[in-house]
């Protein structure tokens, strides 16, 4: 579903995605991992389109989509949470869902609105605005119930377990494989808590430096020696 | 003396409408493009000459000039907005210096079409005077007060109800995450330009139906714009009505008990009072939590 070919982002001097070749699949639960500053981010920034490639080439869904702008890529069904949640500020939860419906899809869906209020837990906060009356786990979920609301086929979340006390983390996780059996989304995960990704993924992928250095499935991976050393600095004893 | 002040408030509140209406056309192009349109107090003087010139040429009330204004008007509106687009970097800078250039073209047209003297409508129908119980004004001038009313009323109604009124507000809340949702910035930056070129077209003709112009006049209409915007805080249409009838109350109170040499800088004081005070505006948040 998604192909990246070669694709190299640099910030002046600094490479940040090096020369990075990576195909995910169709309703696939992958897991990016990696330190602080291997590129990660900036990965999720070339395939949602924030962030434009120096060299490379991207593909999603059969279509070239290195020069198209974000909201094209969404409508294509890319969708994309952030690590801070974004909600739309004096725009209620409901209303949140309702414009990425209706510009993600092109149309407006009541009950499947409903559904997806329902499933991330906000039916009840659906009347409240979404920037000033929300906690941080609600405000969480409603990143990723804007992000079903477009209808993707692919959804990049962006350390969305993130701040999560341990029962929210949970709750929250469980969510995440309902979602993935429910609405049949791939999902594209970036995750610092090895836990975590071993129990989402069957497969991920490290990246250390803007360069892949591992890729396979979760018990394989955080074995290899490379990701390790990349972690810890050090060789594995 | 209460009488006069009363009276004073009563008129200041009525400037204050169309004061309102300038004012949300820059809050909208700076909330969707993060540009602050320094040429918006010319294109609002633009929609005054031209009421003055169809009166002028065809021996007719300003108000027939309304359709005229709002096509030259919007279209000017889009012209800006094509220059401003083409700048990529720096642009909440560099449009400063582009819009604050087009302002003093605009300003010099007028100035080389209809030369440097103050004008004012002819119709004695528009200047007639409507009592309202102890207070006096000018027909237009209450006209085109309740008519702005009804134009925030319906601005309210297109940013909360419509598919592109909603767009507007995505974007001006969070621009990536807009367009994330599938929406094109670009097509809200269009639309909130011809929105505010609307409202400016409305806002001038008024002007004109109720005082007198003259080519300066522009970039003083931007300055109260800005102020009204920082009054009111973080946008809301609410905000900027009530930062727009504050200001003209204080104007109007400061030319009846004071002297009209110092409507400006009244204004001027008290933008400078709020931004010492009250930071936020009188009716904006604080920066929310994280």
């Amino acid at each position: 579903m998604l192909q990246l070919e070669n694709v190299t982002v640099r910030f002046g001097g600094v490479t940040a995605v090096d020369n990075l070749t990576l195909s995910i699949g169709a309703s696939e639960v992958t897991g990016l991992v990696g330190p602080n500053g291997a590129g990660k981010t900036t990965l999720f920034n070339a395939i949602s389109g924030l962030v434009r490639p120096g060299a490379g080439r991207i593909v999603f869904n059969a279509v070239d989509v290195l020069n198209a702008p974000v909201y094209r890529r969404a409508r294509l069904g890319l969708g994309r949470t952030f690590q801070v949640p974004q909600p739309l500020s004096r725009l209620t939860v409901r209303e949140n869902l309702l414009v990425a419906q209706r510009f993600g899809t092109g149309s407006v869906n009541a009950s499947r609105l409903d559904e997806i209020l329902d499933f991330v837990g906000l039916t009840e906060k659906a009347g409240r605005d979404a920037s000033s009356e929300l906690a941080l786990s609600e405000l969480k979920a409603l990143e990723v119930g804007k992000a079903l609301a477009t209808n993707p086929k692919l959804l990049l979340l962006d350390e969305v377990l993130a701040g999560l006390e341990t029962t929210g983390k949970r709750r929250f996780m469980q969510m995440l494989k309902d979602m993935h059996a429910k609405f049949g989304v791939g999902i594209l995960i970036i995750e610092h808590d090895i836990e975590t990704i071993s129990n989402l993924c069957k497969r991920v992928v490290v990246l250390n430096f803007g360069e892949l250095i591992a890729d396979g499935a979760p018990d394989e991976v955080f074995r290899d020696a490379e990701v390790i050393k990349s972690y810890t600095g050090a060789e594995h004893a | 003396m209460t009488e006069l002040i009363f009276q004073a408030i009563y008129s200041g509140l009525l400037q204050g409408g169309s004061y309102a209406l300038i004012a949300l056309g820059l809050a909208l192009v700076f909330g969707t493009m993060k540009v602050i349109n320094l040429a918006h107090g010319e294109l609002v003087l633009l929609a005054a000459y031209i009421a003055y010139a169809v009166e002028s040429a065809f021996n007719v009330s300003p108000i027939v000039a309304i359709p005229v204004a709002l096509v030259v008007v919007c279209i000017s509106a889009l012209l800006v907005y094509l220059l401003v687009d083409r700048i990529k970097k720096d642009r909440e800078l560099n449009s400063l210096i582009l819009t604050y250039g087009i302002g003093v073209m605009i300003t010099n047209a007028i100035l080389l079409i209809w030369k440097a003297d103050i004008r004012s409508t002819k119709s004695a129908w528009l200047q007639d005077a409507v009592v309202l119980g102890p207070f006096y004004s000018m027909r237009s001038e209450l006209g085109f007060f309740i008519l702005s009313l009804v134009l925030m009323g319906l601005l309210w109604w297109w940013l909360s109800k419509s598919w592109y009124g909603r767009a507007v507000r995505a974007v001006a809340s969070n621009r990536d995450a807009a367009k994330l949702m599938g929406i094109n910035p670009r097509t809200t930056e269009i639309v909130s330009f011809v929105v505010a070129g609307i409202l400016a077209a409305f806002a001038g003709v008024a002007l004109y139906s109720y005082g007198v112009i003259q080519p300066p006049l522009g970039h003083a209409l931007t300055v109260k714009a800005f102020i009204i915007t920082v009054l009111a805080g973080v946008g809301s249409i609410p905000g900027v009505l009530a930062g727009a009838l504050l200001l003209g109350v204080v104007e109007a109170l400061t030319v009846t008990l004071l002297s009209s040499a110092l409507q400006e800088i009244a204004g001027m004081g008290l933008f400078l009072l709020v931004l010492f005070v009250m930071p936020n505006g009188l009716f904006g948040t604080a920066a929310r939590r994280g």
